[in-house]
């Protein structure tokens, strides 16, 4: 284990932990950035120890050659969402589109891999109508909403999205998001924040309409738990995939677990995660100093959404948030040089040193970004065309049609050609309709 | 033409338009330059909607794995992993063509006629079938008379045809590098044409039509094949090339000594015959002003004519020695009858005629005096032609080495005579019937005016890219695309564009091994060495070298 020379070393030497200090502290003198380094060494400690203590460090092995070959037959899908980026005006549709790559490496080439566009939406998604939140009251607003739509619209769609492969009761022996498994809903607690459309709703989750599709089952909140729900019965693991994490929800857990057990005086507990926050300390942060490379973190289980937050309180959906399930949230550190990757599931794992070790070597394919590769691969797929480089634009075009005319809709064929057929510009302009009529 | 039975290849993709399209293209199932089609429908004139089949070449293709992230590449290597083994993307290969489009044709009927409206994204691309693409070449080509050259490059079976009459009076430019096909491809040509009867003149430096000598009894029994050595034969019509050639090849003169050489060439009438028998009578003329210091030359000091006597001596020997290496190739192919090359101006017929190919072997000959001969003999025959009394059938000249014979103007090449012949015959060749043919290593040294008159053109192997940009540069139907792939061909293979066909097809071109001259042949230096036995003269300087050089070596005495 590192001891206090190993940890001021490794923080001094680039950690993202001090780089992020020193961007943000400029004119830091030596004193203040000593005293930063003293602090966070102790911090690093005292997790270290803990993290020790409860035996939650765990080494992974990886022996790429022979783990590929052991692995070969296993299937893995991984899914990612992607939005029309650009800004679009509150009340236009959106354009978004998730993406599956699901893949088996041994199997022959025609059923080796592929590449499913799992959802596509072009058009309200949105209910105009029941968009209380009015017209700019200034731009800022304006596209706070805006973005908070595009996530909103991204994350149900990725959920729908394993929703639908569970409902298809596909054989996965993985299944991975690009992202966390469970967002936090808070953003679109907001007043004013738009229900989605009666169709929208149908086409994402087709067996929810008990409640008759009124205004209130169709917000964010509702939709997206009921998605939640359906994951977490889902036969196969299913892992989100965090790139680095900026706030630190393993640590302050880890902190909490043992201050309830009495190990941790509340007074030690308080002031830790008053000093956690104010030196912007991470879990990303820290155990990239504490984690050496091919070394876990076994999950905690952890409550995401927060009752009691101002925006929040007060608000219709403050019961709501008790009932999301707790989601297990552990971290692997996949190379020397770069932070750990956060790993979520809805439901503890049965075999977690396989998964991970199977995770471990995904990332292991792309050695310098260190993050599994097939996110890598659908985050590509998946994306939006106007910012998609060319070769991807026209391998998007050939794909959308493919499918258009495998469906043999011809309103779909007819609509993915309408979309092929406008100069990039022009789709996010073009008027009202689609499927959403 | 049953389009059925044609395999479906691949799905166009969005944003079409009249002239271009791209589709997305099955593993291994076409090539750049192949033809496809894709079945679409277009608006009639009386207002109904019609299906047609829209024709078209794949221009280019590219092929990417966008989901392949090469840091994964350092890992498999590093790791030694079987890429087949872990999840990344193996099968993601996408091919993207480009289709350049041909035209449309209707049911029943093979006619391209240009495209107005746009093909259906989405809809399939077939290949069509070897018979139909060849039939639609035909049809297309609409040719009266088709000469037979090869086939559509990597598919042999479409054979490939260009129209013998855009042929001889359009002009072609053959370009290519040294080596690429270019001569066998002219003697493809040539065959074809033969065997129409089509008169046709070679300028050949290097003998390699000899071959048609060799094969005429065997393979061209209805054909006449002549064999020429020049003679520079001139008449007073020619003072200028004449004038020319004693200026740049005899020694350099001042002023007064040009004034005087022009004066003499003036004074000295001729009527017509060798110019080597000419310059001779200039020499006696010229001695005889100098020697009685003449009334006719006032201002001329007999000293600058006798450097003008001297100068013509030397062009007169220049020639004979020119004369004389010529002379003794011929003489290494005994077999061959060669003949005097007829006076164009009065025997034109026994150089052009039906039926007949006249080879002029120019082996030996430098640029200039070369020039002047086909200058002069271009010349003549081309005033045949434009007689109303048409002394001669329309023919087709073919000039190989054509850099020789029409260099830029920028080489800076003394000005040959042949340049502006060559201009004027081909620029109006149309009207006479006397088409051209020019053939180069290196375009971008050629006339550009001549060049560009070329309406069809056949391109071979071409790395240099200067070359590259005078090709396309002097051609309107060569596309860029076409020009990219010009370094990748193989010997033999061309991409042929212009009037002799309709739109530019990658060509191989069908080899005539028996047309290849049997008495030259490839150069084979190691076994000219292995049989090398030295000449008396070099055996009689080998004995005595010893001895020579050992007086040197021993002589130490300094020189005064
Ligand atoms: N169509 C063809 N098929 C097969 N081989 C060919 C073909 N064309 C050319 N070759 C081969 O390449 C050789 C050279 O061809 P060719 O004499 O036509 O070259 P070139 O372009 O005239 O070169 P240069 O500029 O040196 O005269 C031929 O002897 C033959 O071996
Ligand atoms: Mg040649």
């Amino acid at each position: 284990m590192n001891n206090e020379t190993d940890i001021k070393n490794k923080i001094k030497s680039n950690s993202s932990l001090f780089t992020n200090f020193v961007k943000n502290a400029v004119s830091a003198s030596p004193k203040v950035q000593n005293n930063f380094l003293d602090v966070s060494t102790q911090v690093a400690l005292t997790i270290q120890k803990i993290l020790e203590d409860a035996d939650l460090i765990t080494n992974l092995e990886y022996k790429g050659k022979d783990f590929w070959s052991e692995n070969k037959c296993k299937t893995s899908c991984f899914v990612d969402g992607g939005v029309d980026k650009t800004s679009i005006i509150s009340s236009a549709p959106l354009s978004i589109r998730t993406g599956s790559y699901i893949v088996k490496p041994d199997a022959a080439d025609k059923n080796r891999e592929f590449f499913e566009e799992s959802m596509v939406f072009l058009g309200d998604l949105y209910d105009p109508k029941n968009e209380l939140y009015d017209f700019a009251e200034d731009d800022f607003d304006e596209d706070q909403m805006l973005n908070k739509k595009k996530d909103g619209a991204r994350i149900i769609f990725e959920a729908v999205t394993i929703v639908k492969h569970i409902l298809l009761n596909r054989k996965f022996d993985y299944c991975f998001l690009h992202g966390p498994i469970e967002a936090t809903v808070m953003p679109f607690t907001v007043m004013g924040f738009p229900t989605f459309t009666k169709f929208a709703v149908e086409n994402m989750l087709p067996f929810y309409n008990k409640n008759k599709l009124n205004a209130e089952a169709r917000h964010f909140i509702h939709v997206y738990l009921e998605a939640l729900n359906s994951i977490k019965k889902s036969k196969f693991p299913i892992y989100g995939i965090v790139e680095t994490s900026n706030s630190a929800p393993y640590i302050k857990n880890l902190l909490f677990n043992y201050k309830s057990k009495g190990t941790i005086s509340e007074k030690d507990f308080k002031n830790t995660l008053a000093t956690i926050k104010k030196y912007k300390i991470t879990d990303s942060h820290l155990l990239e100093i504490i984690l050496k490379s091919g070394q876990a973190i076994k999950p905690l289980e952890i409550k995401k959404q927060i009752k009691g937050f101002s925006v929040t309180s007060g608000s219709a959906w403050e019961d709501k948030m008790d009932s999301f399930p707790s989601v297990h949230i552990g971290y692997i550190k996949i190379n020397d040089h770069s932070a750990p990757i956060r790993i979520e599931s809805l439901n503890p794992s049965k075999n977690l040193i396989k998964d991970y070790e199977y995770i471990l070597a995904t990332a292991r394919l792309l050695p310098n970004y260190g993050f599994p590769v097939g996110l890598n691969v659908v985050d590509k797929f998946a994306k939006i065309p106007n910012w998609m480089s060319k070769a991807s634009r026209k391998y998007y075009a050939t794909h959308l049609l493919k499918q258009a005319i495998r469906s043999k809709d011809q309103n779909t064929i007819s609509l993915a050609v309408k979309i092929l057929s406008k100069k990039v510009r022009s789709w996010r302009n073009r008027p009202l309709g689609g499927l959403a009529r | 033409m049953n389009t059925k039975k044609w395999k479906s290849i691949g799905t166009v993709l969005g944003e079409t338009n009249i002239s271009e399209f791209y589709f997305s293209l099955k593993n291994y199932k076409a090539k750049k330059g192949d033809i496809i089609t894709t079945e679409s429908k277009i608006p009639s004139s009386e207002g109904n909607v019609i299906p047609v089949t829209v024709w078209g070449k794949i221009s280019s293709i590219e092929s990417s794995n966008v989901f392949f992230p090469t840091e994964a590449a350092q890992e498999l290597t590093n790791e030694n992993i079987d890429i087949r083994d872990t999840i990344l993307p193996t099968t993601r290969d996408e091919l993207i063509c480009k289709v350049i489009i041909l035209g449309f044709t209707l049911k029943d009927n093979l006619k391209l006629m240009p495209l107005n409206y746009p093909v259906r994204p989405a809809a399939t691309v077939s290949y069509p079938s070897s018979e139909d693409v060849e039939a639609l070449l035909i049809s297309d080509l609409d040719s009266e008379h088709p000469l037979f050259i090869g086939s559509l490059l990597a598919r042999d079976a479409v054979k490939i045809k260009i129209d013998a009459d855009n042929l001889v009076s359009r002009h072609v430019s053959i370009f290519g590098m040294s080596g690429s096909g270019k001569t066998v491809m002219v003697r493809r040509i040539m065959d074809e044409l033969l065997k129409k009867k089509y008169p046709m003149l070679v300028l050949d430096i290097h003998g390699d039509y000899l071959g048609f000598i060799q094969k005429q009894k065997k393979l061209y029994p209805n054909n006449e094949v002549k064999l020429f050595y020049p003679n520079l034969s001139v008449s007073s019509d020619d003072k200028e090339i004449i004038y020319t050639l004693i200026d740049k090849l005899g020694n350099s003169l001042t002023d007064p000594q040009k004034d005087f050489l022009s004066s003499l060439l003036e004074k000295v009438k001729y009527e017509s015959g060798s110019l080597l028998k000419y310059i001779e009578l200039l020499v006696r003329k010229a001695r005889e002003y100098a020697s009685d210091s003449s009334k006719s030359f006032k201002n001329i000091r007999p000293a600058s004519m006798y450097v003008v006597v001297r100068s013509l001596g030397q062009v007169a020997k220049k020639l004979k020695n020119m004369e004389q290496t010529n002379f003794r190739h011929r003489q290494k192919m005994s077999k061959l009858k060669f003949e005097e090359l007829p006076d164009a101006a009065t025997e034109p017929e026994k150089i052009i005629n039906k039926g007949q190919l006249s080879i002029l072997y120019l082996k030996g000959y430098e640029n200039l005096p070369a020039s002047a001969i086909v200058s002069i003999l271009l010349e003549n025959l081309f005033k045949h032609r434009q007689e109303v009394e048409e002394e001669i059938p329309p023919f087709l000249t073919i000039i190989e080495e054509a850099h020789n014979f029409i260099p830029s103007r920028s080489e800076d090449k003394d000005n040959l005579p042949s340049v502006d012949t060559i201009r004027k015959v081909i620029t109006e060749g149309r009207k006479f019937g006397t088409g051209i043919m020019i053939i180069s290593q290196r375009p971008s040294r050629l006339d550009e005016t001549i060049a560009s008159q070329c309406n069809s053109q056949i391109v071979f192997r071409m790395v240099n890219q200067k070359d590259q940009r005078a090709t396309t540069r002097d051609s309107e139907t060569l596309s860029v695309d076409d020009s990219k792939q010009l370094p990748n061909l193989a010997n033999g293979q061309g991409i042929i564009s212009g009037q002799v066909v309709n739109f530019s097809l990658p060509v191989q071109i069908k080899f005539d091994a028996e047309l290849i001259n049997d008495d030259i042949g490839n150069e084979n230096f190691i076994s000219a060495v292995e049989n090398w036995d030295d000449k008396e003269s070099v055996k009689q300087r080998k004995k005595f070298a010893k001895d020579f050089s050992n007086i040197t070596s021993i002589d130490r005495r300094r020189p005064n």
